[in-house]
């Protein structure tokens, strides 16, 4: 291992962005918070991307690892301790000063900040804490911070960052327990998910003290709400006396629902859910009040997660069903994807030919959206029998056309999550559409205007009882006219095997399964 | 037939007002009127069987089209047609216009009335201005000079400089910044602690401001070498980065532009 000490602060970036650029999120939204006297800077909640790098991928925060130095061997990782790579570490008043002056030349929205374990868990958390300490009170920054909290390290220093960062994340790392144990050997589900629970806690005591300075809900909680019909604070309420009443029948019978599915042992893997520990942990998340960050709250723009896909052979209902349950059950703002890529010559690791499986994770971040703003299942979606996304149409399209039976829809009558089900209508459309139609009766020139994607709907509505030409409701014909709208996927996925052509009404089975696909039900079977 | 009267104004809220007003109190027919931005050099293509009227900016008029918009449909439909006014949309005017005769009719519904040309002319111009806006908030670069002051350029295609100086004013307040807008030649100035406000330049003063550049390189080096580290090589893909970062934006680029 090289650990060079005497490295100029450019060659150190150069290593420890480098090291960083795998982490996905990089988003700077979540929290809405205006410029503070004798502070600089302030954050917008829709968040800003300031930058787009070579590979398309928005530079939002100055993303960049503490250190690089590593005491795991994780086999997928770039910075595990059997690699030889140059090896640095920043100090704290370096990470400050690269965040300031970057931030003033409005070059980035904030800092991103994770690392590699340096001797321990606990060490790397206060390192990370005091150099978020630094930046907030001797450098008075009060833009944006997402700070990682390291698995394994004591409760009090996970929630000392808490008060200073606006988002944490815990990596998930891969979607399952035992992916996990094949991968991570040094890492374990429990010390994954324990912060991961403990910072949920910590930000609704925090909503209860401070509002909404203290967090608010994801998308996912909000969409769930609105087609249940329920105001944020009667949804609330329900969410607690569900949270009490679950303990209460947990003590009358510990066994109760017992059920051989996976996904009641989805997150986990050693023990259900319902009964779990982990999971229905109740002690105080918050010990300390707030002493450090003034009005800002515990973790105010909520957490997130990643995983990486494709280097474990789960399947996509598997992933989705991972990350609905962190939904429901930690009220995560986000969960990411991370195409795998073999960045280590290792033979637990898969080889997959063609590169990262990029449309794989296109695909599960499509399906992440239908979960969080339209409403969908993880059950509607896939199912046990069917564990994977098509490759050639999107989870939308192809859910709509094997549910034709609720078929067609009347633009000018349907509710909001109904038009939202239609390929082609996305929530700022349906939006227009709610609005627009009590002022006239619409056609369907006027959908195309107000950003329609006429070409996919056309096959699934009806305006003022009509369709816009006649069209069969019928399963292999919509799907083979799907398949000839060409998808406008990211430029770089077309190479994945895909070709596309207009099917004759007679070849539709014959559709060939590119090489990834290929490689994934190999693994399985 | 009655002729077709053609107002024109000049480029800018207040003319566009001033024409509005003029055009409205003439009571010729809404369908018979038009309004047109006067070009800069003089040169108009002139339609036949129509007459041309000039109209002079004036500053009262403007504000009482500005206040009965505000009264008599909603302070929304103010904001959507100021930003339509700083649009690069050659039709603004006209689309200005038969928006406010629908709006001065129907209330402040007729923002929602989507159906309706200007409507969602009106509509489309407030999303391309509030698209660019958002854009120079995330792709403006400031330098560095001597004196510690923050100076950056654009080149917008609407005008955005105004909206978007509230947003580094309340980010930056600690700091004395500058942001020109090269092609019109006008900049907002911000004061540490204090307000902003606009101000037009002569053609020397923007060339000797876009003649200055960061006194010390050394974070624009450091900027790029990030920008260079933080990119995936297994996922190269210049075509999405040009559909999120437009080639017109990054002119002014730190990371873009040539190393001097």
């Amino acid at each position: 291992m090289v650990i060079s000490e005497s490295m100029t602060i450019e060659q150190k970036l150069s290593i420890l962005a480098d090291a960083a650029k795998y982490d996905v999120a990089c988003t700077s939204s979540g929290v809405d918070r205006k410029g503070k006297e004798g502070m600089i800077g302030n954050a917008v909640a829709g968040g800003l991307c300031h930058a787009f790098a070579a590979d398309g991928r928005c530079i939002s925060l100055l993303k960049i690892l503490f250190t690089n130095e590593c005491i795991y061997d994780c086999k997928y990782c770039i910075n595990r301790t059997s690699n030889d790579v140059p090896r640095t570490t920043f100090t704290p008043e370096e990470v400050c000063s690269l965040t300031m002056e970057f931030y003033r030349r409005n070059y980035i929205e904030g800092l991103f900040l994770s690392s590699g374990i340096i001797h321990t868990p606990n060490y790397t958390m206060e390192l990370i804490g005091r150099t978020l300490q630094m930046l907030r009170t001797q450098y008075h920054f009060n833009g944006y911070i997402h700070c990682k909290a390291i698995p394994g390290a004591d409760p009090e220093l996970v929630e000392m960052v808490g008060w200073y960062a606006d988002r944490m994340s815990v990596n998930l790392e891969l979607p399952t327990a035992d992916g996990l144990k094949q991968l991570a050997p040094h890492k374990n589900r429990k010390h994954i998910l324990s912060p991961i629970r403990q910072i949920q806690s910590g930000i609704e005591e925090s909503q209860q003290s401070f509002g909404m300075m203290g967090g608010n809900k994801g998308r996912y909680w909000h969409t769930r709400r609105q087609i249940e019909g329920k105001s944020i604070q009667q949804k609330r309420l329900e969410d607690a006396q569900n949270n009490i009443s679950q303990k209460q029948s947990l003590l009358q019978n510990p066994k109760f629902q017992k059920s051989d599915e996976i996904r009641k042992k989805i997150l986990t893997g050693w023990e259900e859910e319902d009964t779990s520990k982990a999971l229905t942990n109740t002690t105080r998340a918050l010990t300390r009040y707030n002493q450090f960050g003034g009005k800002r709250g515990f973790v105010p723009a909520g957490q997130s997660t990643q995983m990486i896909i494709g280097a474990t052979p789960e399947t996509d209902y598997e992933i989705l069903s991972v990350t609905e349950a962190l939904y429901q059950k930690f009220d995560l703002k986000r969960v990411f994807y991370s195409a795998f890529i073999r960045v280590n010559e290792d033979s637990a690791l898969p080889v997959i030919p063609g590169g990262p499986p990029l449309l794989r994770e296109h695909r599960l971040y499509q399906a992440d959206w239908l979960l969080r703003y339209y409403g969908f299942d993880a059950n509607e979606l896939l199912t046990k029998e069917r564990p994977n996304f098509n490759v050639f149409l999107d989870p939308k399209c192809n859910w709509a056309i094997g549910h034709l039976e609720q078929f067609p829809v009347e633009i000018n009558k349907a509710d909001y999550y109904t038009l939202l089900r239609v390929p082609g209508i996305g929530p700022k459309s349906a939006g227009r559409i709610v609005k627009a139609r009590q002022t006239a009766k619409l056609r369907f020139e006027d959908l195309k205007k107000m950003g329609v994607v006429l070409k996919r709907a056309v096959y699934f509505i009806t305006c003022n009882g009509q369709m816009m030409y006649s069209v069969k409701l019928e399963e292999n014909y919509i799907t083979n006219q799907m398949i000839g709208i060409k998808e406008r996927l990211p430029k770089n996925l077309a190479s994945d095997g895909m070709t596309y052509e207009q099917l004759s009404l007679f070849d539709h089975q014959s559709i060939q399964i590119p090489a990834t696909q290929q490689i994934q039900m190999i693994a399985h079977s | 037939m009655k002729i077709i009267r053609i107002y024109q104004c000049e480029d800018s809220v207040e003319g566009i007002f001033t024409a509005v007003y003029v055009a409205w109190a003439a009571r010729y027919g809404h369908d018979y009127i038009k309004l047109q931005i006067k070009s800069e050099d003089g040169s108009t293509n002139y339609e036949l069987f129509s007459e041309y009227i000039d109209v002079k900016k004036d500053s009262a008029l403007a504000d009482k089209v500005a206040e009965s918009i505000r009264k008599k449909i909603s302070v929304s439909a103010y904001q959507m047609v100021v930003r339509a006014a700083l649009s690069d949309h050659p039709c603004k005017a006209n689309s200005i216009y038969h928006f406010l005769v629908r709006g001065f009719a129907m209330g402040a519904k007729v923002v929602d009335h989507l159906s309706d040309k200007y409507v969602q002319d009106i509509f489309e111009m407030n999303r391309r201005v509030g698209n660019d806006s958002h854009y120079y908030k995330e792709f403006l670069r400031f330098q560095e000079l001597e004196n510690k002051v923050l100076l950056a350029k654009i080149e917008p295609k609407c005008n955005v400089v105004e909206l978007i100086t509230p947003h580094f004013a309340d980010r930056l307040a600690a700091e004395n910044f500058l942001i020109l807008d090269v092609k019109r030649k006008i900049a907002t100035v911000h004061q540490a602690n204090n307000s902003w406000f606009l101000t037009y330049l002569s053609n020397d003063e923007v060339e000797q401001l876009l003649s200055l550049a960061e006194s010390q390189q050394d974070y624009e080096q450091l900027w790029r070498t990030f920008f260079d580290s933080i990119a995936i090589k297994e996922r190269e893909n210049y075509a999405c980065q040009r559909n999120h970062v437009a080639l017109h934006y990054r002119k002014y680029m730190t990371e873009f532009m040539k190393k001097n």
